[in-house]
């Protein structure tokens, strides 16, 4: 300071202020680089992370071709590897995780924003969040110590007197000798051991609930009262405001909401290693054991060489090619949807 | 706020059209009105009030923020119940029966009372379904009676030439003033009895303001319409009775032109001169 005020001249007013444009100008500009810098990085890490498990999973993609996605193989032994099973197993476990977590959380969300008294939104409010900060490995212990023998002494055996061709009781239900191509989904060549397809997404089930309820319910109350009174003040009843008012009014953020669900349920590690079994046997059934993606590379990763070690990198590949492909599908969907409603 | 001043200061002010000519006392009553009070919880929001709303007849209600007018309103329809720890108490005789008695289904009431709010408030639905909405929950129709339910509804709303050619497109590309009048036609397509509207103009420019207004005016053949209202130019302009409350009481309630002239009471004196409120 003392040195520019020494320097003779005073400057004149209009000089000290096309000195702070210049500085606001520069301030500006370097502003957006840093905001821009920051928005690119996501970009790199993603387009980085997918090229390197490429990269790394060249030797597989070249020794199987498109192979690699169609065979059920996975044997070690003999160098022989194909995701089918993992890409199924990951699929069809989000897929049950979804089918059991959007309706009870749709139901959790709706009673909390248009139900529950007001000494009730708290306390469950909080109890939905906690349930989302439990680390996946709890989720994973619980589901192999307390879930699993549950599944195995109560929920398999009703699904296989019901729905298998090889019912525990011994007498094929009604439903199969009709339709018999039903009995696929739900063989099981261990009756009494509880981990699986359907345990792993039941699991998963519940790790994700916390996530759509409280994206649910956070975008249920961004309806205006006004438009929901509009409705009741035409008679209609809290179910037809739910469903003609709410739901439309805020479609878009509940399937985001779900497919923030689903990614996590696509990615999961640790608790489904737990349940699923981790075999590479395929099948069609949700009551037999399989592998997902994540867990089969969490459990093969540490002893893994060579081609092995390629072909656990060519299967990260594919994960973000599900998840991509998901999130597409999320995309075209809310399009169609845009499109129907005439907007 | 309008400066009341002014507008009294207009010739012919007070003397509406509408009013005159009209012998209110003749006129029976759609809805009485009786010991009607209101609770907010703890809070007493609406105290002992009576009046008659005359049928076929434009009621207006004014009064300063918060003298419990819309809440007044809301009662007729029972809009409130939709909240916990709101208590309304009293009778409402509307057709013989008193709307307040829990007995009294919900349906009946909301296919007799219809209600428009301050805001518009169109559903995220087209044109057309935002009026066969309320339709389709009382009555099953084939397609052909709807399609002209909701173009009766729509003709009656005004809005009928502006929007026929785009019956199947979101209602949330409407102006305001045709959204306001939209909500309007969903209200008067389940050919309510009794109308209400709650400061229906507030959110609307002068120009669709008057059409709303002008609007009232065609209703009032068809529908007894009970409107709340901060702009007293408007009641002036528009309604036959006026009601002035204050602090949940009900003031005076006469004849539009005589409140807006001589009023009986110093506190509605004070109001719509603009000393208060």
């Amino acid at each position: 300071m003392h040195a520019t005020a020494s320097n003779a001249v005073p400057k004149t007013d209009r000089a000290i202020e096309a000195g702070r444009n210049a500085t606001d100008a520069r301030n500006d500009r370097l502003f957006g680089w840093v905001l821009k810098a920051c928005a690119l990085l996501v970009l790199v890490t993603l387009i980085g992370a997918a090229l390197s498990t490429l990269w790394l999973g060249r030797d597989a993609f070249a020794t199987f071709g498109w192979g690699f996605l169609t065979s059920d193989a996975w044997d070690p032994g003999n160098n022989q590897f194909g995701a089918l099973v993992p890409v199924m197993g990951t699929i069809t476990t989000a897929v049950i995780a979804l089918v059991f977590a959007v309706p009870v959380s749709f139901g959790i969300a709706l009673f909390l924003t248009e139900i529950a008294p007001d000494w009730l939104r708290g306390p469950v409010s909080s109890a939905i969040e906690l349930l989302a900060g439990i680390p996946s490995i709890i989720y994973g212990m619980w589901g192999l110590f307390i879930f699993a023998p549950f599944v195995a002494e109560h929920i398999k055996p009703w699904l296989m007197n019901n729905f298998s061709a090889d019912p525990p009781d011994g007498q094929v239900s009604w439903l199969v000798q009709h339709v018999p191509w039903i009995a696929k989904f739900f063989s099981s060549e261990y009756p009494f051991f509880g981990a699986g397809v359907l345990t792993a997404g039941l699991v998963l089930a519940v790790m994700i609930i916390p996530f759509i309820s409280s994206v649910m319910r956070e975008v249920f109350q961004t309806v205006p009262t006004r438009l929901k009174e509009s409705a009741y003040a035409l008679g209609s009843s809290t179910w037809e405001v739910v469903w003609d008012i709410v739901v439309p009014y805020t479609r878009t953020a509940v399937i985001g909401g779900i497919f923030l669900g689903l990614g996590r349920a696509l990615g999961e590690t640790m608790a489904v290693a737990f349940v699923l079994g981790n075999t590479f046997k395929f099948t069609p059934s949700i009551l037999e054991t399989g592998s997902s993606i994540a867990s089969t590379i969490a459990n093969q990763f540490g002893e893994a060489e060579g081609l092995q070690k390629s072909a656990l990198m060519a299967l990260a590949f594919l994960l973000f090619v599900v998840t991509f492909i998901v999130l597409l599908i999320a995309r075209l969907m809310l399009r169609r949807l845009a499109t129907k409603e005439g907007r | 706020m309008t400066n009341m001043n002014e507008v009294a200061s207009q010739p012919g002010f007070g003397t509406s059209p509408h009013a005159s000519g009209v012998d209110l006392g003749q006129v029976p009553a759609k809805m009485t009105v009786r010991d009607v009070n209101f609770h907010y919880g703890d809070f007493h929001a609406i105290k002992n009030i009576a009046m008659d709303v005359p049928e076929k007849k434009v009621t207006a209600i004014i009064g300063p923020s918060g003298c419990g007018k819309s809440t007044l309103l809301r009662i007729f329809n029972r809009i409130y119940a939709i909240y916990p720890n709101l208590r309304a108490s009293g009778e409402i005789i509307l057709d013989g029966e008193n709307i307040l008695d829990p007995k009294y289904s919900l349906n009946r009431l909301r296919s007799k009372v219809g209600m428009v709010f301050q805001k518009p408030v169109p559903f995220p639905m087209t044109i057309f379904e935002n009026v066969a909405y309320g339709i389709r929950h009382h009555e099953k129709l084939s397609r052909s009676e709807m399609e002209s339910r909701v173009e009766q509804a729509l003709r009656g709303a005004a809005l009928w030439d502006e929007v026929k050619d785009k019956l199947k497109q979101s209602a949330l590309g409407l102006s305001g003033g045709q959204q306001q009048r939209l909500c309007i036609a969903r209200g008067i397509a389940l050919k309510p009895e009794v109308l209400l509207l709650d400061e229906p103009t507030s959110a609307l420019d002068p120009i669709a303001t008057s059409r709303i207004e002008q609007l009232v005016e065609e209703l009032k053949k068809d529908f007894t319409i009970v409107i709340v209202t901060h702009n007293m130019q408007q009641a002036a302009r528009c309604s036959d009775m006026t009601a002035f409350m204050y602090m949940g009481e009900l003031i005076e309630f006469d004849r539009t032109e005589k409140i807006f002239t001589k009023p009986d009471k110093k506190q509605t004196e004070d109001y719509i001169t603009g000393r208060f409120g």
